[in-house]
C-alpha cells in the first residue's frame, strides 16, 4: 500500500461522511447503512406533538421511493423519471428552489424499468450530488450551483439495463449497478472516477472468474470451492442473460475496505432453463472499491426458484452472536431468512426466518445451504405449485431496515404474503421482457399484508412487531431520542416507541409512502424529520386503479387488496416535519 | 443454448410466411401519427386477417413467445404496459395504429418488434387484440 492511500484510508474512517448527525449525506446515513441519527431533540415523549412543518409537491407521480439528502444547509431531492434534482434552501422561509437540474433522460427506460419508474436517491461526496438516471447514465452535480460536473452511460437501455439504485461513493470512486433481471441481462457493478466520471473498473456478477473480478488468490467464499463458478454453475451461455441484477442499497466497512452488495434473481423466472445454482445470483458480494475485486461471496438461494433476489441492504454491526463479539452483516432476504454473517469471512453465524417461511425448512449452517422443500420447487414442467411463503415481492423487498446501537434491535418493515407460482418457457430477446410467470397473491396467516418488526439479530428473534393492513414498503428511521419512524401504503407516516413498538403519533400524507425516512437539525437548530409520500414501486402494477392521469390505463384492484385504492392515489409530495 | 432449443418450434411454426408480401408500410414521414395527433386522412392500414380465428389463435402465441405477456400480462389484461383488452388504446385502436404501435414502438417504453417480427406476424398480434372484446358495459366507476 502505498503512503497516499493510506493516508486517504486514514482520512476516510477518522471523518467518514455520514457521521455527522446534523446532516444526511449518503442514502442510508452512514457507510454501515443503519439509518440511525444520533438526534434526540424529537423523543418517545414529545413525538405526539409532532407536526407538519413543510410540504412541496415534486410534480412526478411515480413511485417516489429513496429519500432526500441534506448538506449544507440545502435539502436534495431527486425525482423519479424523468429524475429532476431539486436543491432546497433551507436557510430561507418556504424553502424556495436554489436550483432545480433538469436532465434529459431516454423515454425508452421507461419501458424497461419492470417495477415503476423509480429511483433509490443519491449520494453526496467531494461538492458533488452523485446519482443514476433511469437511462443508464450516472451523473454528477455541482451541489452547489446545479451544474453538470459529468455525465456518464453505465448501462445499455436496449439490452433491458437501467438504473434506478442509488450509488454508494468510496474515497475517489462512485460504485453503481444495473437493474433488469426481469430482462436477461448480466448483471455488474462499476467502479467510476469521482472527479472524472471516467469508468475504472467492470465486474460482472456471472461469468468466468477473470471477469467477476475474482482474482487468483483474493477470492475466497466461505463455502464454496472450485473456479469460475459464476459460469460452471449456469447452463452453457446461460450466464450471459442470466440476470443477477444489482438495483438495491450498497454498504461499506472502512476498516476491511470491503463494499458489500445484493444481486437479484437468476433470468428467466422459470428454473427449467437454467439448471445448476446460478453463482452469483441472489448472493451478497464483498468487493474491494478501489478495482472491483471480489474477496468473498455467498448464496442465499441456489437456483432460485422464487424470484428472490437478494438485493437488500447490507446492515453493518458489531453484534454478540453465541456469546462472541462479532463483526457481522445483518440481512433481511426477499427468501424470508434473516442472515447474521460474519463480514470478514462471508460465514453465516444465524439464519432464521422472520416472515412465515414454507419453501426451505432451515439453513444449514455447515454448508449455507437452505433446506427446500422439493414440493415447493418451480418450473415450467411443475404447473402452477400452490401456496408459497412468502411471495416473490419477499418477507422484505427494497425498503430499507435500520438499526439502532442504542436498542440492539433492527427495525425492518415487511410483507405477509404467499404465492401461487406458474412459470412458463421463454425466449430472450434483447430489451424485452425474459420473464414467463403468473403467480397470484394472497394474504399471509393472519390476514394482515405487512408489519413493522424488531429484530434481534445476535439471537435470531423477532421481539415485537405493528401488524400493518398493507404491505410495510417505506423504509425505515430509528433515532437516539428512542423514536422510530415509518410510513404506510394507505398513506400514514407514523412514529413509534423504539424500545416497545407503541404508537405515538401518525400523520395522513396526501398518497402511500415507499420512501425512507431521514432526519436533520435545520439552520434554526431544529430537529426536523423528512419522508416522500408518492405510491408506485411494484405497488403502481398490483395497487389497482390509483392513477388519473392516463385514460386508457384503468385497472382492476387486484385480487388481494382490493381496497387499497380507497386510500390514496399516485402523486409526489416532500414533506417535513417537527415539534 | 436451451433457450433458443425451447423457442425455436414455436417460431418456426408461425413465421413461415412470404415476408415480401404486405411488406412493411411504406408510411411518409409526415404521415406518421404521433402520440396526441391525429392520423391523417389517407393511408390507412387494414388488417388482412381481421376476424380470422386461426390469425388470432397464432397472434395469441406470438404474444407469449415473443415477451408481449411479460409487460401486458398473460390475456394482455396489463401489467408494466398497460391493458391492451379493455378496449382503452393510448396510441388508437384502428388496425393500422395497432399496427403501427407494435412496429414502431412507443415512446414510454414500448419496443419496436418491426426489424424482429415479418409484418404478417405483427397483422396476427393485432388480429389476436382485437379479438379480445371488452366487456360490453365497461365500468367508469371504481376506487
Amino acid at each position: 500500500m502505498t503512503v497516499p492511500t493510506m493516508l486517504v484510508l486514514l482520512i476516510a474512517q477518522g471523518a467518514a461522511p455520514g457521521a455527522p448527525d446534523d446532516q444526511w449525506l449518503m442514502p442510508a446515513k452512514d457507510y454501515a447503512a443503519t439509518r440511525f441519527s444520533g438526534l434526540a431533540q424529537i423523543s418517545a415523549a414529545n413525538a405526539p406533538r409532532l407536526r407538519a412543518a413543510w410540504s412541496f409537491s415534486t410534480g412526478v407521480l411515480a413511485g417516489h421511493e429513496g429519500q432526500p439528502l441534506v448538506v449544507n444547509k440545502t435539502m436534495y431531492v431527486v425525482t423519479p423519471y424523468p429524475n429532476v434534482l431539486y436543491a432546497f434552501d433551507l436557510t430561507q422561509d418556504g424553502y424556495p428552489l436554489k436550483w432545480k437540474y433538469r436532465p434529459n433522460v431516454d423515454a425508452a427506460a421507461m419501458g424497461i424499468a419492470c417495477c415503476d419508474v423509480v429511483n433509490r436517491g443519491a449520494f453526496f461526496a467531494d461538492g458533488k450530488i452523485v446519482y443514476n438516471l433511469l437511462d443508464g447514465h450516472t451523473v454528477a452535480i455541482d451541489a452547489a450551483t446545479g451544474k453538470e460536473v459529468w455525465s456518464t452511460q453505465v448501462a445499455e437501455v436496449r439490452q433491458g439495463e437501467s438504473t434506478p439504485m442509488a450509488p454508494l461513493v468510496v474515497r475517489d470512486r462512485v460504485i453503481v449497478g444495473t437493474a433488469g433481471g426481469e430482462f436477461g441481462v448480466r448483471g455488474w457493478v462499476k467502479g467510476l472516477d469521482l472527479a472524472t466520471g471516467r469508468i475504472v473498473w467492470t465486474a460482472y456478477n456471472a461469468g468466468p472468474d477473470a471477469e467477476l473480478l475474482a482474482r487468483p488468490g483474493t477470492f475466497r467464499p466461505f463455502y464454496d470451492k472450485g473456479t469460475d463458478l459464476g459460469q460452471t454453475t449456469w447452463p452453457p451461455e446461460g450466464w450471459k442473460h442470466g440476470g443477477a441484477p444489482v438495483w438495491g442499497w450498497l454498504s461499506y466497512d472502512p476498516g476491511l475496505d470491503l463494499f458489500y452488495y445484493g444481486t437479484g434473481n437468476p433470468a428467466p423466472y422459470n428454473a427449467d432453463q437454467r439448471p445448476g445454482d446460478n453463482k452469483w445470483a441472489t448472493s451478497v458480494l464483498a468487493r474491494r472499491p478501489g478495482d472491483g475485486t471480489l474477496v468473498w461471496a455467498y448464496q442465499f438461494t441456489p437456483a432460485d426458484n422464487w424470484d428472490y433476489d437478494a438485493v437488500q441492504e447490507m446492515i453493518l454491526a458489531d453484534l454478540t452472536v453465541k456469546g462472541r463479539s462479532r463483526r457481522v452483516l445483518v440481512h433481511f432476504d426477499k427468501n424470508g431468512f434473516a442472515y447474521t454473517i460474519d463480514r470478514a469471512t462471508g460465514e453465516v453465524l444465524v439464519a432464521e426466518p422472520y416472515v412465515a417461511v414454507n419453501w426451505a425448512k432451515r439453513v444449514d449452517l455447515t454448508t449455507g445451504r437452505p433446506d427446500v422443500d422439493r414440493t415447493k420447487l418451480t418450473g415450467a414442467s411443475h404447473g402452477s405449485v400452490k401456496d408459497i411463503c412468502p411471495t416473490l415481492e419477499g418477507g422484505k423487498n427494497q425498503q430499507p431496515a435500520a438499526y439502532s446501537p442504542r436498542t440492539g434491535l433492527f427495525y425492518v418493515p415487511t410483507n405477509n404474503m404467499c404465492m401461487d407460482y406458474q412459470t412458463t418457457p421463454v425466449t430472450y430477446l434483447a430489451g424485452t421482457p425474459f420473464i414467463g410467470l403468473n403467480a397470484p397473491y394472497k394474504p399471509g396467516p393472519g390476514g394482515n399484508l405487512g408489519a413493522l418488526i424488531a429484530w434481534d439479530a445476535g439471537a435470531g428473534k423477532k421481539i415485537w412487531e405493528i401488524k400493518e393492513k398493507y404491505p410495510v414498503w417505506s423504509g425505515a428511521l430509528a433515532t437516539a431520542g428512542g423514536v422510530v419512524f415509518y410510513g404506510t401504503l394507505d398513506g400514514w407516516f407514523k412514529a413509534v416507541d423504539a424500545t416497545s413498538g407503541r404508537a405515538l403519533w401518525k400523520f395522513k400524507v396526501g398518497s402511500g409512502v415507499v420512501g425512507n425516512p431521514i432526519t436533520f437539525t435545520g439552520p434554526d437548530g431544529k430537529q426536523y424529520v423528512a419522508v416522500y409520500a408518492g405510491i408506485g414501486g411494484d405497488w403502481a402494477l398490483l395497487a389497482g386503479d390509483v392513477r388519473s392521469d392516463d385514460p386508457a390505463d384503468v385497472r382492476p384492484p387486484a385480487s388481494f387488496m382490493p381496497d387499497i385504492a380507497r386510500h390514496t392515489s399516485l402523486g409526489g409530495i416532500v414533506w417535513l416535519f417537527a415539534l | 443454448m436451451a433457450v433458443r432449443a425451447i423457442a425455436a418450434a414455436p417460431l418456426l411454426a408461425l413465421l413461415v410466411t412470404s415476408a415480401q408480401q404486405s411488406v412493411p408500410p411504406s408510411v411518409r414521414y409526415e404521415q406518421h401519427v404521433f402520440a396526441g395527433g391525429n392520423p391523417p386522412p389517407a393511408g390507412s392500414l387494414e388488417n388482412p386477417f381481421r376476424g380470422d380465428q386461426r390469425s388470432a389463435a397464432d397472434g395469441e402465441k406470438l404474444f407469449s413467445v415473443f415477451n408481449c405477456d411479460g409487460c401486458h400480462s398473460l390475456g394482455a389484461v396489463g401489467g408494466q404496459g398497460p391493458s391492451l383488452a379493455d378496449g382503452r388504446w393510448r396510441y388508437g385502436g384502428a388496425d393500422g395504429a395497432i399496427f403501427h404501435s407494435i412496429y414502431f414502438g412507443r415512446p414510454r417504453g414500448m419496443p419496436a418488434f418491426g426489424g424482429v417480427l415479418p409484418p404478417e406476424a405483427i397483422w396476427k398480434l393485432v388480429t389476436y387484440l382485437q379479438q379480445l372484446a371488452p366487456a360490453a358495459d365497461l365500468s367508469t366507476e371504481s376506487w
